[in-house]
């Protein structure tokens, strides 16, 4: 392939500064995470006389798990945990579904109405929660769903949508319009187009706009406040969040449900990174 | 061709799944809701304050306790915590259905439900039960919509002086009486590699409710608030612009050091007990993070440095002030029951129960002992339950500062959050030393006439 | 003639099948709660009950207050450099290691795409704690310079949006990365194999071939970055809450702190909430524009 072949001076300093510059954000992403890990085995009194040395190297202290063992009891992670994952999986795949048939509805099929729903979807990418957060509650009331996991999911899907849609649409406006009406005169319907031709090769797309929504909503902390009141219905970082008050944060409690939190999140984009990356490269085989 | 249909099965599949799923979901939580025995049940919207030193057995003690006491009535709590709590009232109050019991604060944070009347007064309760001597006088005063809205669960000093000794020796110096004495200290202490006044200046209200509020209260007086209601005095006159030009020179002198308007709170806590800082400037809520915490066992300051090293005190004497040995003080937070309830009901009879008792004697001591409000119940022997329970040398040295000074006004309790901001930045302006003390005057003189002609 | 029209209703039919599920769930959840905003941003509304209180039309009274007031401005720049760090800075950086990537130019391709991508999956809490105890006074960045210059003392920064930008511009190249890395693949690679075949250098190749094919990802890519720097909140309320003296304020704080911060003020929040969205579509349709002119025709 295209590697850099040549050997003149300019070539090599060009590699040495693509791999510096390369290392570089390796390291500034990688650095967050172990003063993260490192900080969640001190107590709170020691993160707050030393920020940055290894735990136990305060004198008078010493590294300790009781930060988890404290967090894990008091913040009923196991609901929490489990809420979080029904309720990205939900909007997850939803909001995939709905934003490739919507896609690909404004990008091949001509109407006129395209101008103004499609539009429409570009106003929700720059709206903020804050505003909605109370006639969201009231609207979700009016129709029952107020305190139920349904209740919850229909607005996420419903503010993850715009992002989606719009990506979607971008993306399968890219895809010839040959294809499909090669396919139309050999008789196929929309919908085998879209399951045949459009679903497959919108592949990249859909792996970009799961990455965006999963950590979105996995993160998500407003709203599941104020569309829940039972314990048992909230999710994730309402237990994170516990423990940073108004007056005092408990930083040892905070960073340990912080990487409690942080484990499903990375270890689903660990093992999935092949299939991330397979995925996004999948779009680009052709068949 | 075949793996695209493939990919479209298993989403339409998951999604066949998932729709009865969500519905059983939405369905069973209603179900919990409904289960009623015959008792009188209460929804109650509760501050969760995990972070609070030491609040981990609160479920045990504090709700399942009164559930015990009183088998006739059953609770829905909603715990919830910092912004989403606020934003949950909001929503609460624009939708009309407020849950029975609520907590509050008794100043701006609130003033919506003050302001609508969302709640109660709780003082005809507090009469028909006879219980209004058993409160101390200053927690039950009117509050922001001015009556009592929620029973306070203390009273907050926001401003509070914490002494380190030990720095102070070292360098030869006694606790400082009055302003030039503490601005001869900062030399010496300089001199020495200290730091004067160990405070977290970025995050906005930080100075003007751990300082400001007593250095207007000194100057203006304890009543500088109704004056400047009755339209006697203006932000732009000498009690004001003197307490700014005080903090400049705070500033100019370096007792205040600029590069603590980029620290956020609660950070300079740490250096503080390191010995770095000869004063950690804070409120009364400080105590208990330099206290032990219960879940670590450790504790910034020890048993034997609160006794020997640390002293509490309030700023000193400065030239002109009006008042002396104040502090400025707010009362707590507290619950009170929705206005939604029908009058002389059995609910009604049942919130007010539960109110009354989480203001009781025995809650009070639960949270004076995890160090988490002073008590307002009389009731409560303090010195007692010190003794008792072999609580921290702070605690009684907190006792004893709530017994040595009196109370001004916080600016952020008093004044609409519109104007307390301009004052919160305008102080951060005057750290950078981009505005004068006249131009932040004026500044807040401006917003408080804008805001007195929308009342 | 009979198979046109019902090929017709077909299209039609279909249409709607496809587009009406996505758009009836967003305007149920999105078209009340934002007619609601821009009708209270007009109001007089002061929180409590909606249906009974007493709720006054008065215009844009709310829109008078958020422009008369000097931190608007200061908001309002901040915002603009968030945008143009992310325009220029984000995108560009964001394509390079895309393509750096994508052309197999690099060894560890798969190291350095999860590396780069990993900051979004981190929640922006830990980083925004980081960096705020990196750059604190008693932080690391003031240990490290101390190391060189012992009698160093932390000064007030002049210059405190700095470092908010700085984190700003390295978080969020990932998001960047997977988009272009997603529409690379889209480029057929026998163009470019041919193109390298009659001689084209790789220079050319990027220049002729994949910047036109890429120019509508560009664009998508900078209406994303220009919404997302106009409502960025989560990172900079976390660094520094828009601290100190607002010198780090962006719109959305600035929302939070004169709206939200004690008693709400919903006409204000709202109205700068509409502010927002009108710089957006501004500054959409002025990419949108630009594209027109400039951009290439796939």
């Amino acid at each position: 392939m295209a590697n850099i072949q040549s050997h003149s001076p300019a070539a090599k300093v060009g590699k040495v500064i693509t791999y510096s510059v390369l290392l570089v954000f390796s390291c500034f992403a990688v650095v967050p995470l172990l003063w993260l890990f490192m900080n969640s085995f001190k107590t709170t009194q020691e993160f707050m006389i030393d920020k940055l040395s290894l735990p136990g190297q305060t004198e008078g202290y010493s590294a300790t798990l009781v930060n988890y063992i404290d967090a894990w009891t008091r913040g009923k992670f196991p609901t929490l945990i489990m809420n979080s994952v029904i309720y990205t999986a939900g909007t997850v795949i939803m909001v995939e579904v709905l934003a490739i048939m919507a896609g690909f509805g404004f990008a091949k099929l001509r109407c006129k109405a395209t101008k103004v729903l499609h539009g429409s979807f570009v106003i929700g990418i720059l709206l903020t929660i804050q505003c909605i957060m109370v006639p969201l509650f009231l609207l979700v009331n009016a129709i029952g769903l107020y305190n139920s996991r349904l209740g919850v999911l229909i607005p996420y899907i419903g503010i993850s949508l715009p992002m989606a849609v719009y990506l979607a649409t971008e993306y399968i406006k890219s895809i010839p319009d040959a294809l499909v009406e090669s396919a139309r005169i050999d008789g196929a319907s929309y919908f085998g187009i879209l399951a045949r031709i459009i679903a497959p090769m919108a592949k990249p797309v859909a792996v970009t706009v799961a990455i965006l929504t999963v950590s979105s909503i996995w993160n998500e902390f407003m709203l599941i406040n104020i569309l829940t009141s039972d314990d048992a219905l909230k999710s994730l970082p309402v237990g994170i969040n516990q423990f940073a008050g108004a007056l005092t944060t408990d930083y040892g409690k905070q960073f340990a449900s912080l990487v409690i939190g942080l484990i499903p999140m990375l270890a689903f984009y660990l093992v999935f990174r092949k299939e991330i990356t397979k995925g996004v490269a999948a779009g680009a085989v052709k068949g | 061709m075949k793996k695209g249909k493939h990919t479209l099965t298993i989403a339409l599949a998951l999604l066949l799944c998932l729709v009865p799923a969500m519905l059983f979901a939405g369905g069973s939580s209603e179900a919990t809701a409904a289960a009623d025995d015959g008792k009188i049940n209460l929804t109650v919207l509760n501050y969760r304050d995990t972070s609070a030193t030491n609040s981990a057995n609160e479920d045990e003690v504090v709700w399942d306790y009164f559930l015990e006491q009183n088998p006739d009535i059953s609770l829905t709590i909603e715990n919830i915590f910092g912004e989403p709590f606020l934003a949950k009232t909001e929503a609460y109050l624009a939708s009309g259905n407020l849950p029975d019991v609520i907590y509050m604060w008794s100043g701006g944070k609130s003033a919506s439900v003050h302001q609508n009347h969302a709640v109660k007064d709780l003082m005809p309760f507090l009469e028909k039960d006879g219980l209004v001597d058993d409160y101390n006088p200053a927690a039950l005063v009117p509050q922001y919509g001015g009556y009592l809205a929620e029973l306070p669960e203390g009273i907050t000093a926001s401003h509070m002086i914490f002494v380190n000794k030990t720095v102070l020796e070292d360098c030869g110096l006694e606790i400082p009486e009055t302003l030039d004495d503490l601005l001869a200290m900062v030399p010496v202490l300089k001199e020495k590699g200290y730091g004067v006044f160990a405070m977290d200046n970025m995050t906005t209200w930080v100075m003007q409710s751990t300082l400001v509020s007593t250095i207007v209260g000194r100057l203006g007086g304890a009543d500088w608030y109704d004056r400047l209601v009755a339209g006697e005095i203006d932000f732009t006159d000498d009690w004001f612009v003197d307490s700014l030009e005080l903090v400049e020179l705070l500033y100019d002198e370096g007792v205040i050091n600029r590069n603590s308007l980029q620290s956020t709170y609660g950070t300079s806590r740490g250096p503080f007990a390191l010995n770095q800082y000869a004063f950690l400037v804070d409120g009364d809520w400080a105590c208990s993070s330099l206290m032990m915490d219960n879940t670590t066992g450790q504790a910034l300051l020890s048993r034997e440095r609160q006794e020997n090293d640390i002293e509490l005190i309030v700023f000193p004497e400065i030239p002109g002030e009006v008042v002396h040995d104040t502090t400025s003080g707010t009362i707590g937070t507290g619950y009170a029951i929705s206005a939604d309830i029908e009058e002389g009901s059995a609910k009604e009879e049942a919130a007010w129960r539960l109110v009354k008792y989480l203001q009781g004697e025995h809650v009070q001591e639960y949270r004076l002992v995890t160090g988490q409000a002073f008590p307002t119940n009389l009731n409560v022997d303090v010195d007692k339950v010190i003794e008792e329970n072999n609580l921290e040398p702070l605690v009684s040295k907190r006792a004893e500062f709530y017994n040595t000074y009196s109370y001004t006004p916080v600016i952020d309790d008093v004044l609409s959050s519109e104007v307390a901001n301009v004052i919160d930045i305008g102080l951060q302006e005057l750290g950078l030393g981009s505005k004068t003390p006249v131009e932040v005057a004026q500044d807040v003189q401006d917003t408080w006439e804008k805001w007195l002609d929308k009342q | 003639m009979k198979g046109g029209v019902t090929k017709r209703r077909e299209h039609y039919v279909t249409y709607w099948v496809l587009v009406l599920p996505a758009f009836l769930i967003y305007i149920l959840v999105m078209a009340f709660p934002t007619i609601y905003s821009v009708v209270l941003s007009l109001s007089d509304y002061r929180g409590g009950n909606l249906f009974t209180s007493d709720i006054n039309f008065v215009g844009f009274d709310s829109y008078k207050e958020v422009i008369d007031d000097q931190y608007f401005y200061v908001a309002l720049k901040n915002n603009l450099l968030l945008v143009f760090i992310s325009v220029f800075g984000q995108i560009p950086l964001g394509f390079i290691f895309a393509y750096l990537l994508s052309r197999d130019m690099v060894k560890h391709k798969d190291f350095f795409q999860t590396m780069i991508y990993l900051p979004s999956v981190i929640s922006t809490v830990v980083i925004g704690l980081l960096w705020k105890s990196f750059f604190s006074p008693n932080g690391a960045f003031v240990q490290l310079i101390r190391v060189f210059n012992p009698s160093y003392e932390a000064a007030l920064s002049s210059y405190p949006f700095g470092q908010v930008l700085f984190v700003t511009l390295w978080m969020y190249v990932g998001n960047y990365l997977i988009i272009f890395m997603a529409n690379l693949q889209k480029i057929d690679s026998s163009i470019i194999e041919a193109a390298k075949i009659d001689g084209a250098s790789e220079m050319q190749v990027l220049w002729h071939i994949i910047l036109p094919a890429l120019s509508g990802v560009i664009v998508t890519a900078s209406i994303l970055a220009i919404s997302g720097s106009l409502k960025a909140f989560d990172l900079i309320y976390v660094m520094t809450g828009g601290g100190p003296a607002n010198r780090t304020t962006v719109l959305s704080i600035f929302m939070y702190d004169k709206a939200f911060k004690g008693a709400p003020n919903y006409p204000v929040a709202n109205a700068i909430s509409t502010i927002m969205v009108v710089i957006s579509f501004t500054l959409i349709g002025i990419t949108k524009f630009i594209e027109s002119r400039v951009g290439g025709r796939e």
